[in-house]
């Protein structure tokens, strides 16, 4: 077995603790990992990166290789694209969707997202809402980590296990916020894997999945196959631009006739 | 126990269970963590580790040398270019050698993704003739610093730990062994090998000239300089730490072809170098940073029979960090096909760093733009390394040179000898205690009319938030200690509110001939809560 993940986002956003989150659960595993990560100068508000490799047998490369990584991991929407050259064909995408824009030349949100989401396995994410939701915007990070987490070699109960070790000297508190960010990113990760899964295409869950108010809890099977059903309709990805041009939040269990009108 | 480390977390475990009783660093990334994850480690053995976070790399490198007189081990850490600072005691420290286990763990910036340049240290070993271990993962980062302490006491030299970015910042499992003891306090017998005046220094250089094949013997043995012939004359590659990883990962059973000599201990083991040579039809020499291996076994380009291919004949990128992937390229491999994302570079602009919301150093350049405003285009401020190095980026653009620690207020001496005038420089509190005094002394001396700006936001701040030598009053009064007038010494708040006020406080430093020292006291927003927790240790309170 080999995974190679890059996870990447904006200096101070938390992509080295996800990484420390994934190092660790891996470890305890049993899997070999290696994880270089940057630090220094580009942790003030520029790119940043991990990367890790988790494999059955020693791993000699720090370093991934183009065109091998199964992941992209993105705290940020333009940076998600920033590593494509290390992503296999095949790869996830699981991205955030709120743009960060400390860079004067930001490209144009509209056509961002037309690009991201046109590819073929995307997860969009609004994990600064739901973060918001679990406690703590801080909380973003392990929204993202939880939901890649259906798609890591990893049980997600080994991955969520560490936050407690992570956040431990910033009290209960915390910690259940983090908890239940990550569950709810998890809920929203596996809900999107389901739907592309089930035939949705993925630009057309991408633009649906931000809006919608998930609970720290795995989405109910019944509610999956109707969202399909209701996502692979002709109309759909007119609606998915619709839903994802507002900001109001839809409920995972509102009527199909809603959405469709 | 087995667990996750850096790079850097490992050499700082092996130097613990080598034993050290006390280790010394300047911050710089990709050395950082080695000195961070010492002092966590120092309250948990017996005797507790002392050290410390020491004003520069040469006094870092000093302060180990009395350990090692005094016969205990220790560990100095500090980046490459810190080992320019430190370069004196470095070669001086060779000639009158070490006694208590002396290893100077120094990271390589290839690529230069924290620094501004890629040097590389195996040529600071050469050039003192010590030897150099290099590790090529994180076990071996552990393994070889408790090997570099014994190498150090059983030879009496001291002994220089290269490591590179991507091993000093990358985790992976580190399976560490029992602890050694510290040594017991043993001065050194023979006082004359340190005391180095030309009569005893001719005998110590000699001594450690003595020493050279005993060098060359031990990296022959050395497990790390691993030699694998195969059956007849073939192609063979030579690679050293990390670059060694590389090799594996994009060539894998390609390399069942080839003979194999890896590199992971210096000086260069000349017999197995000389049996890879003579039984190869080409070498190709892979080597993260200078084409240090390639130099010396084709002497310089000079002799090339076998062919031997590297950096030096474009086999390899000249300058940059290697990869999988350039290895794959230089061998001919194809490199896999990649995720194609169509538009992508409409929509994909880079990030540089920048300057933090609120960043005092933001407001201190609104004030300096704002008081040079009209008097031209063409003035100049020199700059210095530290986060207001990114002052040089947009939005402000504020200064226009960094070349080295400390350069600023040297820079600006002579750009006023040379006639620039305003003569302008920016320099951070850590910097300046680094190594901007001795240049400010030099200004004060002379009365040189330059405009120093100190810019004192009470914290070593790029690297992590490590303590500084001297914040709020402390300054000032090193600054006036040093010879500069007290009333030319002014002291702003850099607040968006304040920004008319600084900016009038400057230009009439400007305007006003001779020296004079601006202090722009803001403590950093990012590190507020280490700057309390620091100013709480030492008993101080905000200014």
């Amino acid at each position: 077995m080999n995974y190679d993940l890059v996870i990447c986002g904006v200096g101070g956003q938390g992509v080295l603790s996800i990484a420390w989150a994934v190092d660790h659960a891996a470890f305890e595993a049993g899997f070999h990992i290696k994880q270089p990560e940057v630090h220094g100068m580009a942790q003030r508000g520029g790119a940043v990166s991990a990367l890790v490799r988790i494999a059955d047998a020693p791993i000699a490369s720090d370093l991934i290789p183009e065109g091998t990584a199964q992941m992209v991991l993105s705290l940020e929407p333009m940076e998600a694209l920033r590593y494509a050259p290390l992503l296999h064909p095949d790869g996830w995408v699981v991205t955030d969707v709120t743009p960060l824009r400390n860079v004067a030349a930001y490209p144009d949100t509209g056509k961002l997202f037309d690009v991201l989401f046109s590819l073929p396995k995307v997860i969009a994410i609004d994990a600064a809402r739901l973060a918001h939701k679990a406690g703590t915007i801080k909380a973003h990070n392990m929204v993202m980590l939880g939901a890649a987490a259906a798609l890591l070699p990893l049980p997600a109960g080994l991955v969520e296990r560490q936050l407690s070790t992570l956040f431990a000297d910033k009290g209960t508190r915390i910690v259940a916020a983090n908890v239940a960010a990550f569950r709810m990113g998890d809920a929203a990760g596996r809900f999107t894997a389901d739907l592309i899964g089930g035939g949705v295409p993925a630009g057309v869950a991408a633009r649906v999945v931000p809006r919608i108010d998930f609970e720290p809890t795995p989405v109910d099977g019944d509610v999956v196959a109707t969202w399909i059903r209701r996502l692979r309709s002709p109309t759909a990805p007119a609606t998915a631009r619709r839903v994802f041009a507002s900001p109001r939040t839809v409920q995972l269990d509102l009527p199909a006739i809603t959405l469709a009108g | 126990m087995e667990r996750i480390l850096l790079g850097d977390e490992a050499v700082a475990q092996g130097a613990v269970d080598a034993g050290i009783s006390a280790a010394y660093a300047y911050p710089g990334t990709p050395s950082t963590e080695i000195y961070e994850t010492i002092r966590r480690y120092a309250g948990t053995v017996d005797p507790p580790i002392k050290g410390l976070w020491s004003t520069n790399e040469k006094v870092a490198l000093e302060e180990a040398i009395g350990v090692s007189y005094a016969g205990k081990r220790v560990l100095v850490a500090m980046k490459h270019v810190g080992l320019n600072v430190a370069a004196d005691p470095f070669m001086n420290a060779a000639v009158s050698g070490a006694h208590g286990g002396l290893v100077i763990a120094v990271a390589d910036d290839p690529s230069m993704h924290s620094s501004q340049n890629e040097q590389d240290s195996r040529y600071f070993a050469d050039f003192a003739q010590v030897p150099c271990l290099e590790p090529a993962n994180q076990q071996e980062c552990y393994d070889l610093t408790r090997e570099a302490f014994e190498l150090s006491e059983a030879l009496r030299v001291p002994i220089l730990l290269r490591l590179v970015t991507r091993l000093a910042h990358s985790r992976a499992r580190v399976i560490p062994v029992a602890p050694r003891a510290q040594n017991e306090a043993n001065y050194v017998p023979d006082a004359s090998l340190f005391t180095l005046i030309p009569s005893n220094a001719r005998r110590a250089y000699a001594k450690l000239l003595d020493k050279q094949p005993a060098m060359v013997e031990y990296a022959e043995a050395s497990a790390t300089n691993a030699l694998t012939l195969r059956e007849g004359r073939r192609p063979a590659i030579v690679a050293s730490g990390i670059a060694w990883n590389y090799l594996q990962e994009s060539l894998g059973s390609a390399l069942d072809a080839y003979h194999l000599l890896r590199i992971g201990c210096y000086p260069l083991p000349i017999g197995k170098l000389r049996a890879l040579l003579d039984a190869s039809t080409e070498v190709v020499v892979v080597e993260e940073g200078y084409p240090f291996i390639e130099r010396c076994i084709s002497a310089h380009g000079l002799l090339r029979e076998p062919p031997i291919k590297g950096k030096l004949t474009g086999h390899l990128p000249r300058s940059g960090e290697l990869t999988p992937d350039t290895l794959r390229r230089a061998f001919g491999l194809p490199v896999r096909e990649t995720l194609r994302v169509a538009g992508i570079e409409d929509v994909l602009v880079g990030r540089p760093p920048r300057l933090c919301d609120a960043c005092p150093h933001g407001d201190a350049y609104t004030a300096i733009n704002a008081a040079i405003a009209r008097m031209g285009d063409d003035v100049r401020v020199m700059g210095d390394i530290g986060c207001y190095a990114l002052g040089y980026l947009q939005p402000h653009q504020a200064i226009h040179s960094c070349v080295c620690m400390g350069s600023s207020i040297g820079m600006a001496i002579g750009a006023a000898h040379a006639g620039m005038n305003p003569s302008i420089c920016v320099i951070g509190d850590g910097t300046f205690t680094h190594s901007g005094m001795a240049p400010l002394l030099d200004a004060a001396r002379a009365n040189v009319n330059i405009k120093v700006v100190i810019l004192d936001n009470s914290i070593v701040a790029m690297t992590g938030g490590q303590p500084t030598m001297a914040t709020d009053e402390q300054v000032v009064d090193l600054v006036a200690g040093l010879g500069v007038a007290r009333e030319r010494i002014r002291v702003i708040s850099p607040l968006p509110a304040k920004a008319g006020e600084n900016a009038r406080i400057i230009r009439d430093e400007i305007e006003r001939a001779g020296l004079s020292v601006i202090i722009a006291r803001r403590a950093c927003v990012t590190y507020a809560k280490v700057i309390r927790e620091h100013r709480r240790e030492h008993g101080t309170t905000a200014a």
